[in-house]
């Protein structure tokens, strides 16, 4: 079972997420509020995927992107957006994140998106 | 699949979104009327909003609530110009009420998906405002209004000096491949998405060209891909079905068509001859951000049914126990044992009530948070300066307490502002500051949680309230026996507004006497003090819990009543010489050189084959804010903690009796009433 | 799975009746509302409630108030015996347990052997939906939407 961390600051996004994602097999093992707990709970659990939330309090998704990266460079950071925002995304892309996914998050892009991932 | 779990699912997303939004929403007005107060909004508050503006736009684009994330957009558009832009010309009053505004209506519409209605609001003029002043701010700032552009530039990223990238080669790059790739039609920011496309095959590819080539640059470049799809062709030692099948694994691909190309030159936007500089693909930057602390309470979020089924399991639990160690079977028996043992259990589950009752308990804070807004609102319509002073919000309660005080304080604070604090010239005549005060003040004492409501506004009429509580009919003894207390408790009363003109706040339908009855009703307790010229203080006494009381259990007839121990001053067996009974038959018992009514409790509640003489029976003396009075029923059974229980529905409904507000379950299983001291005595 | 067993059950129960006896009248009432049957518990009266309404019992822990329904149809008391049952319904989210002579069967009617009840005259025909055949039989349907909530009597009886 695919291991996955969920990182929003949104606690309705999570537990929308963690459904979409327990239904379709992966095992959710975290789910981060924020950028830092993010890092220790990514350090921690070694997940196979991180979906991460641009915009956040304190620490964002791309700082918090850099810093797993820097932790792990293998790291597979999906980052979720609203729509609307390119230019974090663009960064976020350049910055190692491997995919994105854009608000309002759909189960079947989610799925879509993660299973392709594993296949390559 | 289970339906059932799936409508779980379903339902508790649903809770959860209203959770999470109401408690952003709550947030959002806080801030917002905290800048405003500070006259400017934060570098902080604003990317606070924003945040928050953000999240509600992409939990409620989940739920499919499209009015409210469009509102939210909206608003967070405002925010995000000014969190990017800083504009210097920034009306933070219209700002304030725009966004107070967005906040109202989202919280409707929430309202109305917790109550299971359609959410058919159209927020097409709140969307329209507010995109009016972003425009506008943008003007006054500047900006050419035609121009529509992001809010900000793209970074300088170092992919802008991608064009017509070439990447390292590789082995023997033979094979040469031409692909076009559509995307599913709404994915959005498909330039990006060809973006991470070209990532994913750099490995493989020798050079590689595209089209459009400025995906990362312009934006624009995604209506085209949209359009005219993603045109890449690259050299690669890698043969047509591994290429097809690599390709074939783009996310939210819609169509792939794939050829393989004898030669470069065959492709129209392959540049011709001169090699460019080889490069690699930018390297991740990292950045050196410093260790954070990290230092996080581990929380959760728990619904409250299931802490009310906890409590209840608890309730029944000490129940249980009372069954079990006061078992009339075990009377006459000698069982030390038995006795140390149920002694530990006891312990035991009263740790267990203390800690279920603690897990309940929240602090006052958002109740009084909220009182901010109302003094803010009211403030402006009344054309009043006010300023709210929160002490000991920190104060923390059982949950269903602070649902019952919520409406109360409002209406409470709603009263100072308006009948209490003065217009500005009017205090500044009296020599006051023209800002007036209203301190909002909780505390804890023992059992109980105190709460006062202060104003430094003109206080409260005794003459008026005295003339209109006569004219009403209220007064129950002589006018000049009066104590000021007594007096001033009288706005309580139903139909007694001292105000002639009824504002748009105080006059809405629900009168003081409906606080006073909300407090009551969850076993608290109201005392107004006043000081004309000066001000008035209302102290609202509240129990910290609902779910156990400490309660004299008494017997009346067959039936079983609870009395809770903070309404009983004494009780004791009446001696004939000290009643008394007026020419009405009114009867009335001296104690201490002071006269009090008696109540029956059998002719109350016409319960047949009560104790009906006094010498029989026990007077137990119930003591009110207003009054007190002798309470007449059989025997005492006895004090002991009791779990209340509401009275079922179908009951309320029906029955309109006063002095009932829950019942008990008793250790013999049987069932007591709990009597309400309040509504007992406003029957006499 | 579990959704087709939901479903069979829902089958199973459509159109079924409990009927009990409130006198020589035979009254049926929906199986779907009927959370059980139990024998007549010691009660506690509440103040001030329409006479019909005897007071709370404790189910359990449940706390469920009690309606005689011979009361409730304005008939005569009669004294609670070992026959006498009460049948506990929870409707609209209301539990409330009927008091009744004594519980019959359980029968089906279905619904092309229902005929509405005549013109409102007698006391309980308002809370009749229908009467329904079965064989030589005639039981009238209960409905319980208006036992619970139609309030006009309680509004009369004077506290």
């Amino acid at each position: 079972m695919k291991k996955v961390l969920i990182v929003d600051d949104a606690a309705f996004v999570r537990f929308a997420m963690k459904n979409m994602l327990e239904k379709n097999g992966y095992e959710v093992v975290g789910e981060a509020p924020d950028g830092s707990t993010a890092i220790l709970q990514y350090k921690e659990l070694q997940p196979d995927f991180v979906t991460m939330d641009i915009t956040m309090p304190g620490m964002n998704g791309i700082e918090t992107l850099k810093e797993i990266k820097k932790f792990d460079p293998n790291a597979v950071i999906v980052m979720v957006s609203a729509m609307g925002h390119e230019n974090f995304v663009k960064e976020a892309v350049l910055n190692g994140a491997v995919y994105f996914l854009v608000k309002p998050i759909k189960e079947e892009n989610l799925i879509e998106v993660l299973s392709k991932i594993i296949e390559s | 699949m289970n339906t059932k779990g799936l409508d779980d699912a379903v339902d508790s997303m649903l809770e959860m979104f209203i959770f999470e939004t109401n408690q952003n929403l709550e947030q959002l007005e806080q801030i917002t009327i905290q800048s405003e107060k500070n006259g400017a909004f934060s570098g902080e508050e604003i990317n606070d909003i924003f945040r928050i503006m953000h999240t509600i736009k992409g939990s409620s684009a989940m739920m499919e609530a499209l009015e409210v994330t469009a509102l939210a957009h909206a608003v967070e558009d405002i925010f995000f110009y000014v969190r990017e832009k800083k504009p210097e010309k920034l009306d933070c009053s219209i700002l304030t009420d725009l966004v107070l505004n967005a906040a109202d209506f989202i919280k409707t519409e929430i309202d109305k998906m917790e109550a299971g209605e359609k959410t058919d609001a159209i927020a097409a003029d709140l969307i329209e405002s507010t995109s009016a002043f972003l425009l506008q701010l943008k003007q006054i700032n500047g900006e050419q209004p035609a121009k529509i552009t992001l809010p900000v530039k793209p970074k300088p990223i170092q992919a802008s000096t991608q064009k017509l990238s070439s990447y390292i080669d590789l082995d023997e790059p033979v094979n040469v491949f031409q692909a076009k790739i559509t995307y599913k039609d709404h994915c959005e920011m498909e330039n990006i998405r060809a973006y991470t496309l070209i990532n994913n095959v750099k490995g493989i590819v020798g050079e590689l060209h595209y089209l459009p080539d400025n995906i990362l640059e312009d934006d624009e470049s995604a209506n085209i891909i949209r359009k005219n799809g993603f045109n890449i062709c690259f050299t690669t030692s890698k043969e047509y079905d591994e290429i097809s099948v690599l390709l074939n694994r783009t996310i939210f691909l819609k169509e792939l068509e794939l050829e393989q190309l004898t030669d470069v030159t065959e492709c129209s936007y392959w540049p011709k001859k001169e090699m460019l500089p080889k490069k690699a693909l930018p390297e991740q930057i990292i950045a050196k951000g410093e260790e954070r602390e990290i230092n996080h309470p581990s929380m959760i979020s728990v619904n409250v049914t299931k802490l009310d089924i906890l409590m209840d399991l608890v309730g029944e639990l000490v129940i249980s126990e009372a069954m079990v160690t006061e078992n009339p079977d075990l009377q006459g028996l000698d069982l030390d044992n038995f006795y140390k043992a149920a002694r530990q259990l006891k312990k035991i589950s009263t740790e267990l009530q203390d800690g279920v009752m603690s897990i309940r308990m929240v602090p006052l804070s958002g109740t009084f948070q909220k009182m901010n807004r109302i003094v803010r609102d009211m403030s402006k319509k009344l054309n009043k300066q006010a300023e709210l002073v929160l002490v000991g919000e920190e104060t923390e309660v059982d949950k269903n307490v602070i649902e019952h005080i919520s409406d109360p304080l409002m209406h409470l604070i709603r009263n100072s502002l308006d009948h209490g604090i003065e217009l500005p010239e009017d205090r500044k005549k009296a020599g006051k500051n023209p800002v007036g005060k209203i301190t909002l003040e909780a505390k804890n004492a023992g059992n109980e949680v105190i709460i006062n409501i202060v104003d430094d506004g003109q206080g409260l009429n005794k003459e008026k309230i005295l003339k209109k509580a006569k004219e009403n009919q209220l007064l129950y003894k002589n006018e000049s026996d009066f104590t000021d207390k007594e007096i001033y408790s009288f706005i309580f009363s139903p139909g007694l507004s001292t105000n002639e003109k009824v504002t748009e706040f105080s006059g809405r339908g629900v009168g003081m006497d409906v606080v006073m009855k909300n407090i009551n009703a969850v076993g608290g307790n109201i005392i107004v003090n006043s000081e004309p010229g000066k001000g008035s203080m209302i102290t609202l006494k509240i129990p910290l819990t609902l779910a156990i009381i400490t309660g004299m259990t008494i017997k009346v007839g067959q039936s079983r009543y609870t009395i809770p121990i903070m309404s009983i001053r004494e009780s004791f067996k009446p001696s004939l010489d000290n009643i008394l009974v007026d020419p009405n038959g009114n009867e009335m018992i001296m104690v201490r050189g002071k006269c009090y009514s008696i109540m029956r409790l059998h002719q109350l509640y016409n319960i047949v084959g009560a104790v009906t003489d006094f010498n029989d029976g026990i007077m137990i003396m119930i003591e009110t804010e207003k009054t007190t009075i002798g309470l007449f029923a059989d025997q005492l059974i006895g004090q002991q903690q009791i779990v209340v229980k509401p009275i079922p529905a179908y009951i309320k409904n029906i029955s309109k009796t006063q002095g009932v507000t829950g019942c008990t379950l008793l250790g013999d299983g049987n069932i007591s009433l709990i009597l309400d001291a309040v509504g007992i005595v406003n029957r006499v | 799975m579990a959704e087709e067993v939901m479903e069979l059950d829902e089958d199973t129960q459509k159109d079924k009746y409990l009927t009990f006896f409130i006198g020589k009248e035979i009254y049926g009432i929906d199986i779907r509302l009927v959370t059980e049957i139990i024998g007549i518990q010691p009660i506690t009266e509440i103040p001030e409630v329409p006479v019909y309404v005897k007071g709370i019992i404790n189910l359990r822990g449940k706390i469920i108030p009690v309606m005689d329904v011979r009361l409730r149809f304005k008939k005569e008391f009669l004294a609670y015996n070992d026959r006498t049952c009460v049948i506990v319904i929870e409707a609209h989210e209301i539990a409330l347990g009927l008091i009744v002579d004594g519980v019959a069967e359980v029968l089906r009617i279905g619904e092309e052997n229902i005929v509405p009840p005549p013109e409102i005259r007698a006391a309980q025909n308002k809370y009749i939906k229908g009467i329904g055949k079965t064989g030589n039989e005639v039981n009238l349907l209960l409905d319980c939407d208006k036992l619970l909530t139609d309030q006009d009597e309680a509004a009369i009886v004077d506290l």
